[in-house]
């Protein structure tokens, strides 16, 4: 905060602004969007890793594994989002705690759960009450993002699935005709191919990923919709240092700005990356590029 | 890489001293799907140097016989002998599969094959087609994999496309790609599947010049062809399969010029008017 901000009363015009958009609560305003592009940086690759294990393990000829696969994919698919948010992270938290209760203070005789309270040792608890704020704040935040990865890898796993079936099976044969391993057909021929025919569908996931970001707050994590809601709000003199009126209007304007600037980002991104996938290939998508292209 | 050395052990063997033992040998080949039994016993041998024609109506049973030499069908009884190696099994619930994936992939790396829809992998580019199976397959780097791929390219007469997509070419370009593909292995033998079936007239006789080309050099082949110009012209040995049986084979001029069975002579008046 600048100076001149330390009697805002005094301040008006420009020096109003710079000061009213620098306040702390302004900063936690700001630092909530990079919040939300680290938990979309984190969830992508973690619901990818979850999304392809989810189909091989649909695909694996081990009966165990394949159930393993089909249950995952079929009961994350089948029960409400916010369900899963909301129960992810309080189950693995409690999940946590329990085994650490347990490995950690095996002295204590008595129930873990006593009515509707979940009690641990306090040596038990995650983060530890003794832990500084920011430590609380990321644990919540991993669980968070976790919960989102859980939900969003069922769906990939069913996209990544159909993909690879949709894989002509000429390709892989030949590729076994040439001496190709098991291995090395799946990492030279299949998963390449595999790209083309996922990717609409996983763009469609990210764009979905995007918007649900807004669903952290349930999750405590206090995200650009909170802020935007909390900063815009008619402040009055007697308590606020900047008073305004109703200014959510402003504040939301803000973050529709930002989802689009996100969208558009993603949406180059994802048809430049379709366009890769379709260079050359006997494709509707294929056949409008350039025939010369690759020469 | 084991497959590697494996290979040239089998090489040596084949090109070394005894001419006589055929590239590969089939021997009483049964096959069936279910209750359908496709092949009835064939035995089928192409030696060094020998072009060897499967010729039969549709549902003869030549493409499976083909495609049991690579093992890409597993025949129930019969013996798959490569270069005087015999392919072992073992038993996996009621079926019949080979012990060792190595020999497979040792039989796959030396005999390798063309097919009737060229096959091409659609992600690749004609030279990466090329030089895929050299590198990820026998070890081969990617510059000695590029040489060579480059002058099988040539060969087949389609250097200049060598940075376009499968789909991007004529379906004479595709298979011309494809038997330079094959080529790019460096393999014993090389087995044709209706390698033409696919093709127009005007792009079916590009695709045969090569194939030509290739029989001239002495290149040990087994092809499968609904064209008899071409088995008569490429063949040393032309098998006759009828309901997955040999009905006649010989010399081309005597299975041609002097044919013995009712079957074959109903088969080639047929091909003929057709």
């Amino acid at each position: 905060m600048m100076g001149f901000c330390a009697d805002p009363a005094t301040v008006e015009g420009v020096k109003w602004w710079m000061c009213y958009l620098t306040t702390n609560t302004h900063i936690s305003f700001y630092k909530s969007f990079l919040v939300v592009l680290a938990l979309l940086a984190l969830t992508a690759p973690l619901a990818m890793l979850l999304g392809f294990a989810g189909a091989l393990a649909r695909r694996s000829g081990i009966f165990p594994v394949s159930l393993i696969g089909h249950t995952y994919t079929s009961m994350v698919r089948g029960v409400p989002d916010i369900v899963f948010f909301l129960f992810i992270p309080i189950a693995m938290d409690q999940a946590f705690e329990l085994t650490r209760h347990k490995i950690l203070c095996p002295e204590v005789i008595g129930p873990v759960y006593q009515g509707n309270d979940f009690v641990v040792c306090t040596a038990a608890k995650l983060p530890l009450s003794t832990a500084d704020a920011w430590v609380h704040t990321t644990y919540g935040f991993f669980l968070a993002a976790f919960g989102f990865a859980i939900v969003f890898g069922a769906f990939a796993a069913n996209t990544i699935d159909g993909a690879l079936s949709a894989v002509p099976k000429a390709q892989l044969e030949t590729a076994a005709a040439y001496g190709m391993t098991k291995r090395q057909t799946f990492w030279q021929i299949h998963l390449p191919q595999m790209w083309g025919f996922a990717l609409p569908g996983l763009s469609n996931l990210w764009m979905i990923l995007v918007k649900a970001t807004p669903l952290l707050f349930l999750l405590g994590v206090e995200d650009v919709v909170y802020w935007a809601g909390a900063l815009g709000k008619t402040k009055t003199a007697a308590y606020f240092d900047y008073p305004h009126g109703d200014w959510r209007l402003g504040y939301f304007a803000m973050l529709l700005v930002f989802y689009l600037f996100v969208t558009w980002v993603s949406e180059n991104f994802l048809s430049r990356m379709q366009a890769k996938f379709n260079t050359g290939q006997a494709t509707i998508g294929g056949k409008k590029l350039p025939q010369g292209i690759a020469r | 890489m084991a497959s590697k050395s494996a290979r040239t052990r089998a090489g040596r063997k084949s090109n070394g001293f005894d001419d006589a033992i055929p590239v590969v040998h089939l021997k009483d080949i049964h096959k069936s799907y279910g209750d359908l039994e496709v092949i009835k016993g064939v035995e089928l041998k192409a030696r060094a140097g020998e072009v060897v024609t499967l010729i039969g109506s549709s549902g003869s049973g030549k493409s499976t016989l083909l495609r049991c030499a690579n093992l890409l069908e597993v025949p129930q009884s019969g013996e798959i002998i490569f270069d005087g190696n015999p392919v072992h099994w073992k038993v996996k619930g009621s079926e019949r599969v080979p012990a060792d994936m190595n020999e497979v992939r040792l039989v796959r790396t030396n005999l390798s094959m063309v097919f009737q829809q060229f096959n091409l992998w659609s992600h690749l580019t004609i030279l990466e087609n090329v030089t895929e199976a050299p590198i990820t397959v026998l070890g081969r780097s990617k510059m000695e994999a590029e040489q060579t791929g480059r002058k099988y390219l040539e060969k087949v007469g389609i250097v200049e496309k060598c940075d376009a997509y499968p789909a991007q070419l004529s379906g004479g370009q595709q298979q011309r790609a494809a038997i330079a593909r094959a080529l790019a292995m460096e393999p014993h033998a090389m087995l044709f599947d209706e390698p033409t079936s696919a093709l127009d007239p005007e792009l079916e006789a590009e695709v045969v010049q090569v194939i030509k080309k290739l029989a001239a050099e002495g290149r040990t082949m087994i092809l499968v062809t609904h064209d008899m110009k071409l088995a008569q012209d490429v063949a040393n040995h032309v098998v006759f399969l009828h309901q997955g049986v040999i009905e006649e084979q010989g010399n081309p001029s005597e299975v041609f010029g002097n044919t013995k069975s009712k079957r074959l002579i109903q088969f080639l008046s047929a091909t003929v008017t057709a």
